[in-house]
């Protein structure tokens, strides 16, 4: 008897079909063109019933709250804690007002709204649909006032309120598309903590990624966009400032090819462009109100603490020139602050032989995709080692570790002098040589801070230098 | 050679089978030359908490199985430590603070060390054989974790894999697919210096969630090469 046997038209024809279902750049998802969205929806989308899959994503979004808590990504700061939830709270919509009684919070099932800062220095924010809205500190730290703030949480917000990553999660489901995810998020997913909370979520509810990474559908885009300018004017924001935290977002520090979470939602240029065609259309009154949550410094003053942190974040990340972006906002706007002054010296010593920006035109993508090739296969110190090795890398090095030194010392004649300015002046005087040096900002260093966190390392440090 | 139309269904099996095997067959581990030159001896060592997550894949794609990963990340950190205690005669000590006792600094620094390992982790996947160079370091950073003075080594542990669903094993079984796996990415660093001793990536085919056996045979084969005590 004759086995069968399949042709081999027919096996090719097979595996062609797979490999181009496996191949689909997720992105292409945003790029769908549907039917405008509605003029305007009600707050909360009331015709939402919950199925059993909507309620096995909630208990996984549960633990994913949960993990990154356990996993210190989030920030334990009551005052910005407290800061971000009263921002969150006003911009709530309230039920009409009958019968003089005093309008209440509308109350959404399944949603309790947690307003969270994750100490991630990379620009972005989203939502989980619990109602837990996650923002991240490198966001934060690029932002200039309240509304800019407000601007992203109500965003989110409205993502919550109108059940978007439920209907978002539906759909991929029946689409099959989050079996794409894996692979897209293994190819493009950075390092540090940023890579962190992709990985996690990607495993626990791989719709956060596709939402978030890629972008609802860019209807469920524009209603977010479109519901938050609402929620902003009715709390007195002023909705412009929307714009402002677009053009904020499109500043690329670092060269990443990859546009992550909130940046990447539909292209920024035609956001600004619905944005300013939407507000256009109406005549919105600016109030006192309003213009004080314009203020760059009352915002300033509420996220120092926050911004301080971020630079340290940004340092560990080996985001060396958000670092000094960063750091160099902090001393402009308090210059007489020994610990603002001591983090732009610790960003200028660890940016070393690296330009300050990556350079003056704006990279093409393919400059992008080197680059991220570059990162992917070199470690920092190897990137270091490569530059000083070029005439440009020493005489940025030089420049550097000049500005840096300049920092630390005038750090240490202003009020209140940190004593980490010492540790600085160490690492940097250890790195060029002058061992003595060194020795003796270490030892001043460990007098001044006995319980620092990190005496241990900088003892083991004094005790090579006097060795040798 | 004439090529044989017969043998085509058979030659497909072969490649997807080793597509699919590929990455587990691919594991190995690479000793850093201070541990292979038996310059470094591992006593006491420091598991930090695992992060090995997985998913259910069902027809309709992956889900969480956050619940899951939790328990298998705790159960990896015991096997780890277990192998390692009976193999190699290497204790593990108690970890660094991560409650909130700690404060959030202890916390922190934790994370940031994580985060750091996450940082170079994918460098040292692209190129395992350096780790016999001893080209990776964390640096003295590690030292912020503040250990017991006794550890010699702080362990990290990384991993993925997959359950799946009973639709899911009938459809492969027909069409074929990745089957259920557990793959680990595991590094040995110096306590001091920072530096990577030892990288493993043991993995193995079969339910994560259940298969103990094949998860200590998979660890056993993994540090096979460590020196013991």
């Amino acid at each position: 008897m004759r086995r069968s046997s399949f042709p081999l038209s027919s096996l090719t024809a097979a595996l062609c079909v797979c490999i181009a279902f496996t191949t689909i750049p997720p992105v292409a998802v945003g790029q769908k063109k549907t039917a405008p969205v509605e003029a305007t929806p009600p707050p909360v989308r009331d015709e939402f019933k919950f199925e059993k899959v909507d309620l096995e994503l909630r208990e996984q979004v549960e633990l994913l709250d949960r993990r990154f808590e356990r996993d210190g990504m989030v920030l334990e700061d009551a005052a910005t804690s407290a800061y971000l939830t009263r921002i969150g709270q006003t911009l709530i919509p309230k039920q009409p007002v009958i019968d003089n009684v005093t309008p209440k919070e509308l109350v959404i099932e399944n949603v309790t709204w947690k307003f969270r800062v994750l100490r991630d220095p990379q620009p972005n924010a989203f939502a989980l649909p619990n109602g837990s809205i996650y923002i991240s500190s490198g966001l934060l730290a690029l932002m200039d006032n309240e509304s800019q703030l407000a601007a992203v949480l109500a965003h989110e917000m409205t993502h919550v309120m109108r059940r978007h990553q439920y209907v978002q999660n539906r759909s991929n489901r029946k689409k099959y598309l989050t079996m794409n995810v894996m692979a897209a998020v293994g190819a493009y997913a950075p390092g540090g903590i940023a890579g962190a909370v992709i990985s996690i979520a990607t495993t626990i509810a791989p719709f956060v990624v596709m939402a978030t990474m890629y972008g609802y559908s860019r209807d469920l885009e524009r209603e977010a966009d479109h519901r938050a300018i609402d929620m902003m004017i009715s709390a007195e924001y002023p909705p412009e400032e929307e714009i402002g935290v677009l053009k904020l977002l499109s500043k690329d520090i670092e060269g990443e090819q990859i546009s992550l979470f909130y940046n990447d939602h539909p292209a920024l240029d035609e956001r600004i462009k619905y944005w300013i065609s939407d507000l256009g259309t109406r005549a919105v009154e600016i109030t006192p109100q309003m213009e004080l949550n314009r203020e760059k410094t009352r915002y300033f003053q509420q996220m120092e603490p926050l911004m301080r942190h971020n630079v340290e974040l940004a340092i560990n990340a080996a985001r060396f020139r958000s670092a000094v972006y960063f750091a160099q906002r902090l001393v402009e706007f308090h210059p007489e602050s020994s610990e603002n002054v001591f983090l732009a010296a610790e960003a200028y010593r660890t940016l070393g032989p690296r330009t300050n920006e990556l350079s003056a035109v704006p990279l093409s993508n393919g400059a992008k995709k080197d680059l991220a090739k570059k990162r992917e296969k070199q470690t920092p110190d190897e990137e270091e080692r490569d530059l000083l090795a070029t005439p440009q890398g020493q005489q940025n090095w030089r420049d550097h570790q000049q500005q840096a030194e300049s920092y630390y010392l005038k750090a240490l004649t202003l009020n209140d002098p940190v004593p980490t300015a010492h540790r600085g002046l160490g690492m940097l005087y250890e790195k060029l040589g002058r061992n003595s040096e060194a020795l003796a900002q270490y030892e001043k260093y460990v007098e001044l801070a006995p319980s620092a966190f990190d005496r241990e390392r900088i003892q083991k440090r004094i005790e090579t230098l006097r060795r040798t | 050679m004439k090529f044989s139309f017969r043998s085509a269904p058979s030659a497909l099996i072969f490649v997807v089978i080793a597509a699919v095997l590929a990455p587990l067959a691919a594991q190995g581990q690479f000793l850093h030359p201070k541990v292979s030159d038996k310059e470094k001896t591992l006593r006491n060592v420091v598991i930090l908490p695992a992060k090995v997550d997985i998913v259910r894949t069902g027809m309709k794609g992956p889900e969480g199985m956050a619940a899951e990963s939790e328990a298998l990340s705790a159960r990896v950190e015991k096997a780890v430590a277990d192998v390692l205690a009976s193999q190699k005669r290497i204790i593990t000590l108690s970890g660094p603070a991560m409650s909130s006792d700690g404060g959030a600094q202890a916390k922190y620094t934790v994370a940031d060390i994580q985060a750091k390992f996450d940082d170079l982790l994918p460098k040292v996947m692209k190129k395992r054989s350096d780790v016999k160079k001893g080209r990776f370091t964390m640096g003295d950073e590690v030292l912020n974790l503040n250990l017991d003075k006794s550890a010699d080594a702080i362990i990290f542990i990384r991993g993925g894999g997959q359950k799946l669903t009973s639709g899911k094993k009938t459809f492969n079984v027909l069409v074929g697919g990745t089957p259920a796996y557990l793959s680990l990415q595991i590094a040995i660093v110096d306590a001091r210096s920072g530096d990577v001793l030892l990288y493993t990536d043991p993995a193995f085919a079969g339910d994560p969630t259940t298969a103990v056996d094949r998860l200590r045979k998979a660890l056993e084969k993994g540090f096979k090469k460590l020196p013991g005590n």
